[in-house]
């Protein structure tokens, strides 16, 4: 890892008549790494994503601080620098694909209006399908999202954020519309590309075993703050925190699971259960 | 229903076939008089019979139903290309300019309309030229149609602006007319279509309403409210045939009404 890291957080938020939400939320992330970032509904994980990308103001937000990220403060650039890097050195994949794709264009011209958003001319799309998994033929594209499954749409939406190779992806719950088995797909698919092409990744989850099995470092926010951060295998083996324990122990517990991972192919999935299983949770 | 549907069709294709090529059913230009057959009653000549200056009626049936259904689309396309241009603009700004342009179609559908077009043409002169007429009219009904539509398009444009799929746009660096033309215009294009479609026979019916107080289209142009003036004073019982601008008017309304594009659209 790099000794600068590729984008280091410090931020206060507050929404409009709600009060803070964000309450001097401090991290960073490495080049190539994978943070993971933890907490209940409503502790304020998608107003961190949509601070980075600058969207809060959208959301009748506003944050102070700072927000380094390649050298710059996105916090103090100007509209048409910030769109620039939102989905170029930015990528973003939200929490449910369905909604967040156009109803009423087909998905090619999804894909080039997101290439177009940055460069000239059209995308190299059979790459890019293949490197998410995704069928690389034309009839595919011809296709609108309604035909689509909430597992393909997420795909095509991973698609859509690695376009302009960012050096930062942003996953907001990108797991959570999904069946189980599907989640455990689009995880490996992310460490994939994290390995290939040494994009980093905040992963943004309620989900403390996907997060095991993904993620380099884990931080936990809890009411607005970051109340611990470190090592994804420390955190499970000494939680510090109250809140962290309690997170840790509501991880459901199938019986019996541990010969099926025994037999079965390792996935990644399976190396999220075996760090929680060695750790005794 | 589908039965129907074709009916209407078939019938609305009849009505534009006959509007399209007059001189091929009709004795004579709609204002070409036959001066020696003034009142004539219906004849193999004249299915229709003549007015009182002597033109043939189906000549100008034919000749009207062209200028009215020419008319109606003419004006609900220009009533739909402001509601879309005012609505979006509202919708997207969102803030102060919402308000005033919500302010503004509020006004025009508390506007008493009919009053406000008598009022209107009775300062201008009385002998305008049928072209100026045919302009006039299009261009009031028209511009008092733009308000209606434009609160459909602005809670559409409005959701759409909430929406996931805006804010993922967004998220992806999307410039704002992009935004605009490639991500909003899309899924508004059927909201005003459906709004077009809805506009033509109100269009059409308040057409022949101002035809009939002679505010509409100017003589000897015919339209299908002009010639429904003919039923001033007279009986229809006794001269039935004067009712077929009526009862055209009336099918091709309801034929429009059956043909509506009925499909629900995601918004």
């Amino acid at each position: 890892m790099n000794s600068e890291p590729l984008l280091s957080y410090r931020v206060s938020a507050e929404y409009r008549g709600k009060g803070a939400v964000l309450r001097d939320v401090q991290f960073e992330i490495g080049q190539g790494e994978i943070v993971g970032l933890v907490g209940r509904s409503g502790e304020g994980k998608s107003t961190i994503a949509s601070s980075i990308l600058g969207l809060l103001p959208l959301k009748g937000g506003k944050c102070t601080g700072w927000i380094h990220f390649q050298g710059r403060d996105l916090l103090s650039l100007r509209d048409g620098e910030m769109r620039r890097v939102r989905g170029k050195a930015i990528g973003f994949v939200p929490q449910s694909p369905l909604a967040a794709l156009n109803p009423n264009l087909r998905l090619r011209a999804q894909l080039d209006e997101a290439w177009r958003a940055h460069q000239e001319g059209s995308p190299d799309w059979k790459p890019l399908l293949q490197s998410v998994s995704l069928p690389d033929e034309v009839s595919f594209l011809r296709q609108y999202p309604r035909s689509l499954s909430v597992g393909l749409a997420q795909r095509f939406q991973i698609a859509l954020a690695i376009l302009h190779r960012p050096a930062l992806l942003l996953a907001d719950e990108p797991t959570s519309a999904l069946d189980s088995v599907t989640q455990g797909e689009i995880l490996s698919l992310f460490a994939n590309l994290n390995r290939r092409y040494g994009i980093a990744i905040l992963y943004i989850s309620h989900d403390l075993a996907s997060v095991a099995s993904l993620c380099h470092r884990v931080a936990i926010l809890h009411q607005g703050t970051i109340v611990e951060c470190g090592l994804a295998e420390e955190i499970f083996a000494r939680p510090q925190h109250e809140y962290t324990r309690r997170l840790i122990a509501a991880i459901p517990n199938v019986p019996g699971r541990s010969n099926l991972d025994a037999g079965g192919p390792s996935s990644d999935e399976s190396r999220a259960r075996g760090i929680l299983a060695e750790h005794g949770v | 229903m589908k039965a129907a549907r074709i009916g209407a069709i078939l019938l609305l294709a009849l009505v534009a076939a006959g509007a399209l090529m007059p001189e091929r059913w009709a004795a004579g230009r709609y204002d070409q008089q036959f001066r020696e057959l003034p009142d004539a009653p219906p004849s193999a000549q004249f299915p229709l019979g003549t007015d009182a200056v002597g033109r043939d009626r189906l000549s100008r049936l034919l000749y009207g139903t062209r200028v009215s259904l020419l008319l109606a689309p003419a004006a609900a396309l220009l009533s739909c290309l402001a509601a879309g241009l005012l609505g979006g603009i509202a919708g997207y700004a969102g803030g102060f300019t919402d308000r005033a342009i919500v302010s503004a179609a509020d006004f025009f559908l508390s506007v008493p309309w009919l009053l406000l077009l008598l009022i209107v043409r009775a300062c201008l002169p009385l002998d305008v030229s049928p072209a100026a007429s045919v302009a006039i009219t299009f261009a009031l009904l028209g511009l008092m149609g733009w308000a209606a539509p434009a609160r459909i398009v602005r809670a559409a444009v409005a959701s759409l602006m909430d929406s996931e799929f805006v804010l993922m746009a967004r998220a992806r660096g999307y410039s704002s007319w992009r935004v605009l033309l490639r991500q909003l215009l899309p899924n508004v294009t059927p909201v005003l279509l459906a709004q077009f479609w809805i506009a033509v026979p109100a269009y059409i019916l308040t057409e022949t309403t101002l035809g009939m107080l002679g505010l509409g289209v100017a003589e000897p142009l015919p339209s299908w409210g002009g010639l429904l003036r003919e039923l001033e004073g007279v009986s229809p019982l006794d001269q039935p045939y004067l009712l077929a601008p009526a009862i055209l008017l009336a099918a091709v309304v309801g034929s429009l009404q059956l043909i509506l594009p009925r499909e629900d659209y995601p918004v």
